[in-house]
């Protein structure tokens, strides 16, 4: 398939609701056939009948956002990671070599993966705070999917999954969030401490070394049963985000008051080693990045939106920079051209 | 109880991938658990399957899923179920594991699938006569294997009707 990087990214988009604090909202439901063994226990063909069954779902009426189906075995390796590195698919669905596809929208935004963990994950990730967006898109897909094959479904426990953790609605609500504020004035306790209250999983965006980076945070509902999927959308969207979201700009008006010097000078610090480093580390990137992104949402400086750093953060990764400069780029050539990819933008 | 791939600590976390056809298993301690970034959650998977606390539980440990032939010791290796069949198989034991996973919900509230799918139901009912059909004649009951047959030329039957 045909990937324009820049017609095809949700995240260079100006309608960024939230955006300083939300980078992206994601929703993911899991769903199995009735009458076909887990992937985990199924055959190759059980996997190979699942995938033809559910390819229908590529042939809607509306051309325009229908989805592309692809079956992972037909796709190269860089286009793979591509969609490893926009979490369209996972790494296990990506390594693995039973039977798999994955439906695919134009836009990149939504997927439905076939043959991982479970049979379906249907999914929809877009910028900023849009759950309830996130959530209307998996459902009309859901309701798709619904029309073509049966569920396994049980009164009691609703939706069977291969996991139990998953079972029930299938739901999973997420948000990547960025808390440079928070860090800064030492109260990223209090995050962890209403996530613990609410039963939401908070990790922190980890990169090949230990540690947070850019002060990225992802956090979801850990119970799927017991609620509507709208209950969960809402725990994440209504009662845990807009404190938190209050929290972070009000220590961020703290830092710009009371730290003014030393936000300027991370900020420049940062802003210069983009303009000039020739060979950039996705870590260091990711690092400098996040600086910046503090540095304009307290408009420190201006030459760089929103919706670019947050498209400069997907597009640093290997898979991103290969599809850009080059299949074949060699590992060692990675952190050149990422260096000059982002010093196109930080420089204009 | 296994121990952590990465040290001789218990594991709390346990992960079964399929790569390349091969089930690979990842054994993580707290420490590691979080320092791979894994979402640990707030259970401990392997303490409730230890058979010295869940000896209230019933005998099962023997009991193989009809559907996929899964046990329950199979189960406790790769904290995945093999089909949805298991979760009837194994209610007793799940039950108590899901309650401790899900924040003590047991009962699902949410939406439930609108309507069945005549084709994907009749697809479904082929595929069990045809299994039934098959281990009826590998143990040689051919008077039930001719009752299945007669099952599915009535199945086929109808579907084609159906497509009129
Ligand atoms: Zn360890
Ligand atoms: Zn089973």
């Amino acid at each position: 398939m045909k990937i324009d990087l820049k017609r095809n990214c949700p995240f260079n988009s100006d309608n960024v609701p939230n955006g300083d604090v939300v980078l992206s909202s994601r929703a993911r439901l899991a769903r199995n056939l009735e009458g076909f063994p887990f992937v985990n226990r199924a055959t190759a063909s059980d996997c190979a009948e699942v995938a033809s069954l559910l390819q229908k779902i590529s042939n809607t009426k509306d051309k325009r956002s229908a989805l592309e189906w692809v079956n992972m075995d037909e796709l190269d390796t860089v286009t793979t990671e591509l969609f490893v590195e926009r979490h369209l698919i996972s790494s296990n669905l990506s390594n693995a070599t039973h039977p798999r596809a994955i439906a695919v929208g134009p836009e990149l935004s939504r997927s439905v993966m076939v043959n991982e963990e479970d049979h379906i994950r249907i999914q929809s990730i877009r910028p900023g705070l849009q759950l309830h967006e996130v959530h209307a898109d998996v459902h009309q897909l859901d309701m798709e999917v619904e029309e073509i094959i049966s569920y396994a479904f049980d009164s009691q426990l609703g939706f069977l999954t291969a996991c139990p953790t998953n079972v029930g609605t299938g739901a999973r609500f997420s948000a990547m969030l960025h808390l440079p504020g928070l860090r800064i004035i030492k109260d990223l306790q209090r995050i962890h401490n209403a996530c613990n209250d609410m039963s939401l999983a908070i990790r922190g965006f980890r990169g090949e070394g230990s540690g947070t980076i850019a002060d990225l945070f992802q956090v979801s509902n850990q119970v799927t049963l017991g609620s509507t999927e709208e209950e969960l959308c809402n725990l994440l969207a209504n009662d845990f985000l807009p404190p938190v979201l209050e929290w972070e700009r009000k220590a961020r008006r703290v830092i710009a008051e009371k730290q003014r010097s030393k936000l300027e000078d991370q900020t420049f610090r940062s802003l210069g080693l983009l303009q000039n480093a020739r060979l950039l580390t996705s870590e260091e990137a990711m690092k400098c990045l996040g600086n910046i992104r503090l540095g304009v949402c307290l408009n420190v400086i201006d030459n760089i939106t929103l919706p670019q750093i947050n498209q400069l953060m997907i597009e640093l990764h290997p898979a991103h920079l290969r599809y850009t400069f080059g299949k074949d780029l060699p590992d060692d050539e990675v952190n050149r051209c990422r260096a000059t990819l982002i010093r196109n933008i930080v420089d204009s | 109880m296994p121990s952590c791939d990465h040290c001789n600590q218990p594991a709390i976390y346990h992960d079964v991938r399929i790569v390349n056809g091969v089930h690979n298993t990842t054994h993580l301690c707290v420490e590691h658990a979080y320092e791979a970034g894994v979402d640990v959650g707030p259970v401990d998977f392997a303490s409730l399957l230890r058979p010295e606390e869940s000896s209230s539980a019933p005998k099962s440990t023997v009991t193989a899923c009809p559907d996929c032939g899964m046990t329950i010791a199979q189960y406790k290796k790769t904290s995945l179920l093999g089909c949805p069949a298991c979760y009837v198989t194994f209610q007793d034991n799940l039950i108590n594991i899901i309650a401790k996973v899900q924040d003590k919900h047991t009962q699902h509230v949410g939406r439930s699938p609108s309507q069945t799918n005549v084709d994907a139901d009749r697809h479904i009912q082929i595929r069990r006569l045809l299994r039934k059909l098959e281990s009826a004649v590998n143990q040689e009951q051919y008077e039930d294997a001719a009752a299945l047959r007669d099952e599915l030329r009535e199945l086929h039957n109808s579907s084609e009707q159906h497509e009129d």
